[in-house]
């Protein structure tokens, strides 16, 4: 098969393309094509939640108004009340704009042509970090700082072992923003990379036909429209992984945020 | 041969989900009052075994 022969050298190709290539400036001064597309998300989801205020109703009329309150319902009631509790009204609005601002972003990223702002480590970082200071400090305003870090390690434990309890809690708090980061960028890149390698086969396999039309060219071509079908599938699940993406990214801020608002665990 | 480490990788991953989901249907058969919140438990359990197996996959491509 000389169409998987071809297939390293493209695939090589189809990663390099979609690390960050800077379009103004340079790496690390300037807009790469993340940088773009993340700006264009953040005011896409601007105008999203500002049309939507302008028209919510007691009673939602209309598709997108619907959507919209069954999204905001969605996360003060699966994130907010039942994971939170009765503090949920507080944490809301920084929910739901992480919800809104990672869905958008990774919505916007399935859309051929156009790439995920969420897709590189550096804006999920970012996101991650924004987090982790939020949940911190929120602990911190709680307990005051003293009491937050004693409250990392569980009470009622030994003397000897409530050093090393709170030492492991203390990695493991480091470790969340990095684990959050980490999970959302790689979610992101991996699937644009296989939805992408699909897409290089089905080309790679029906380029011949394009050169010449000939009964074998076609036959050789069959199993382009195996991988085109393969494709579509690959397309459908982007688009639910994109959905569950953000709401895993801000469920475990919630549990993050419940975590550090519980007296002692 | 990064595809087949990738390859070794995910076997990993998908018994993780495969247990995951055993214990989301047992949990959903025995209780079904519970679908709702068990099934938002498996996804986020799914989604936390996948992102090890798509953390093996990016390494994969990244660092050649």
């Amino acid at each position: 098969m000389e169409a998987f022969d071809k297939l390293p050298a493209e695939i090589n190709h189809l990663v390099a393309e979609f690390s960050s290539i800077p379009v103004i400036g340079t790496l690390t001064l300037g807009l790469t094509q993340y940088t773009f597309w993340l700006l264009i998300s953040a005011v896409l989801t601007l105008v999203v939640v500002f049309a939507y205020s302008k028209r919510a109703a007691l009673v939602p009329h209309g598709i997108f108004p619907n959507i919209m309150e069954t999204a905001i319902n969605f996360v003060s009631r699966d994130m907010g009340q039942q994971i939170i509790g009765p503090t949920w009204r507080e944490h809301f609005p920084f929910l739901a704009s992480i919800f809104f601002f990672i869905l958008i972003n990774n919505l916007v990223g399935v859309i051929p042509g156009m790439k995920p702002g969420t897709g590189t480590i550096s804006t999920t970082a970012a996101l991650a970090l924004v987090s982790f200071v939020y949940f911190v400090a929120v602990g911190i305003k709680r307990h005051g700082f003293v009491g937050y870090a004693k409250s990392l390690a569980p009470s009622g434990v030994m003397f000897p072992l409530n050093l090393l309890i709170w030492f492991i809690e203390l990695i493991s708090l480091i470790l969340r923003p990095i684990t959050l980061a980490v999970r959302l960028f790689c979610n992101m890149f991996a699937g644009h990379i296989v939805m992408g390698s699909f897409a290089l086969m089905v080309s790679l396999f029906a380029e011949p036909l394009l050169h010449e039309l000939t009964a074998s060219g076609v036959l050789g071509a069959l199993p382009a429209v195996g991988f085109a079908a393969i494709l579509l599938v690959i397309y459908a699940i982007e688009i639910f992984v994109a959905c569950v993406q953000a709401y895993v990214f801000t469920v475990l801020v919630s549990v993050y945020i419940q975590g550090v608002e519980a007296e002692g665990h | 041969m990064g595809v087949i480490g990738y390859g070794l990788g995910v076997i990993g991953a998908g018994l993780a989900i495969g247990i995951s989901a055993y214990g989301a249907t047992q949990a959903m058969a025995r209780q079904p009052e519970i679908q709702d919140r068990a099934f938002t438990v498996f996804i986020m359990g799914a989604a936390f075994a996948e992102a090890l197996a798509l953390i093996g996959f990016v390494v994969t491509l990244v660092v050649r």
